[in-house]
């Protein structure tokens, strides 16, 4: 409890600069007014900042008549975040259907050469997959609450989308500090191959990746797994630092931290989750033989050559046979893709 | 039907607190959680005003408007009332709210948010009307008994004002006659008396 106390704090601390560009001028208007008539009334509504007053209720801005900051969240909320939220997302699954229209599921070149290489440790896949699971599910659960009263009380009724909600919350609120500590183990084990090496990088950037191409040259990781990595990593920093000032409204945040940091988490947040759609389709259905080595830890040599040649050059020698139990369906996987396709 | 309003008049309230503490004790509300409060503004210098504050049960209620579970409803006498069955405790009402109205009790583990509690205009919740249940949850439905809320039918110089909002205005409009307004001031105020001779 104290060192979880001590986390927020720090995170408050660091996060100092944002909170006092987003709160109302410091120095206080003054109620110029001794009238109790429509004079007072205007400036009690506040027109030039927040005029604040004493109150024997001592509850965060309880000593403030009128909130002026509520007006301009409700309308961002309802007239901006939901709606450029939903745009997004269908958008983003838009794009990854036309691209599977058109390349349809990308096959190695040469085959499988029944050769693999080791590419992901046994850590480096636990923490991909605890972070992995941890967005699903906070996304997932974020997603319910922003979009939830749109899509899913006609489905459940107010009553029934209350007690899902209410769980919801539950788990996300909970969930949310146990991200922050698996995005950091993914950053540490990940960060090494991930630093960007720029004449390789810029070259695949420019040629597209190889996507509608021919390959080209990469090395562990090639540019656009760079971006995701320190996308996820960056803004998932933000999404992070904002979750817990929002998770923890106990050290006296006003009306108008929070409703930045609601902001930072609700556009950052976003632009995870939909940039990750890129990543998981990349990662499963789009290229053959490419979530089994998230899976299992290795990869094939040929895939290894297609994908990251600079990489395979320096691993090939500790290339070894894959063992039977795993060759096996692995070609069984490849006879399926073939009557598939044909 | 008759449209629910509160009134408080600044050129009487006196900062007794009386209204919070009635509201308090007639519904049994826990520490931390105030459904109304006295704000006082220009406090000790001249022009000092106070005021009582609490949900105003507006028309448009922004809380209502940005409720991700929608437990909001405006009852026949534009009464906004919640239903804490549905309520998750999100805190977004408050973040919405002009007044301040909501309240949240620090109920859960590391002090979260528990289920909203608000000013009911004394009318109670979803639940039947003063079943031990809506009182547990919402406190003593006064207006299903034919009375007026407990703050402003206490307040002792009358500043707090609750009920129909013509009979309010129509009360109002005569103490503003009284007290003497003037057309070179918009206002009410006493410094202002003697324009009028």
């Amino acid at each position: 409890m104290r060192v979880h106390a001590l986390i927020v704090m720090v995170s408050l601390l660091l996060t100092v600069f944002p909170v006092q560009a987003a709160d109302p001028p410091a120095k206080p208007a003054e109620m110029t007014s001794t009238s109790t008539g429509a004079e007072f009334w205007r400036e009690v509504r506040q027109p030039e900042g927040e005029v604040t007053g004493v109150s024997q209720v001592k509850s965060p801005g309880a000593n403030v008549l009128v909130n002026v900051s509520g007006l301009s969240w409700r309308e961002y909320r309802l007239e901006t975040l939901i709606p450029s939220a939903g745009a997004a997302i269908f958008i983003m699954l838009f794009v990854i259907a036309v691209f599977r229209l058109l390349r349809g599921r990308i096959m190695l070149a040469e085959g499988r050469s029944g050769f693999r290489v080791l590419r992901f440790t046994t850590s480096q896949r636990a923490a991909h997959w605890t972070t992995a699971i941890l967005f699903v599910l906070l996304g997932l659960t974020g997603l319910t609450l922003l979009l939830g009263r749109g899509l899913l009380i006609p489905i459940f009724g107010a009553e029934g989308f209350g007690n899902i909600a209410g769980a919801t919350r539950f788990l996300h609120n909970y969930l949310g500090p146990v991200f922050m500590l698996s995005l950091t183990w993914l950053f540490v084990l990940f960060v090494r191959d991930n630093m960007p090496s720029p004449s390789i990088d810029l070259q695949w950037l420019l040629k597209g990746g190889g996507l509608f191409g021919k390959h080209v040259p990469s090395e562990r990781y090639n540019a656009g797994e760079k971006l995701w990595f320190w996308v996820a990593s960056v803004v998932g920093l933000a999404v992070v630092i904002s979750g817990l000032v929002l998770d923890f409204p106990i050290f006296g945040q006003t009306r108008a931290t929070m409703e930045f940091y609601h902001w930072v988490h609700g556009v950052s947040a976003i632009t995870l989750i939909v940039v990750s759609f890129g990543h998981i389709y990349m990662g499963t259905a789009a290229l053959d033989a490419t979530f089994e080595v998230m899976q299992s830890g290795y990869c094939d040599t040929n895939w290894a050559k297609e994908h990251h040649d600079l990489w395979y050059e320096e691993v090939k020698d500790s290339a070894e046979p894959v063992p039977e139990d795993q060759a096996a369906s692995g070609t069984g996987e490849q006879r399926k893709e073939s009557t598939d396709t044909a | 039907m008759a449209r629910m309003k509160f009134y408080c008049d600044a050129e009487r309230c006196i900062e007794c607190n009386a209204c919070v503490t009635a509201c308090k004790n007639e519904h049994d509300i826990p520490w931390g959680v105030n459904r109304r409060r006295v704000v006082t503004i220009k406090d000790g210098e001249q022009g000092e005003r106070s005021l009582s504050v609490a949900c105003m049960h507006c028309s448009d209620a922004p809380c209502a408007a940005v409720c991700p579970v929608d437990c909001f409803y405006t009852t026949s006498d534009g009464i906004v009332l919640h239903d804490k069955d549905i309520c998750i405790g999100c805190g977004y009402c408050f973040y919405a709210c002009p007044f301040g109205a909501p309240q949240f009790p620090e109920s859960a583990a590391f002090s979260s948010r528990g289920k909203m509690d608000k000013c009911t205009f004394c009318a109670g919740g979803p639940e039947d009307d003063s079943s031990s249940e809506e009182y547990k949850k919402y406190g003593r439905n006064r207006i299903s008994e034919g009375k007026l809320p407990l703050c402003a039918e206490m307040c002792s110089t009358k500043a707090l004002l609750a009920g129909d909002g013509d009979v309010l205005s129509s009360i109002y409009r005569k103490r503003v006659i009284n007290r003497g307004a003037s057309a070179f001031d918009w206002g009410v105020n006493f410094n202002n008396s003697k324009i009028q001779g």
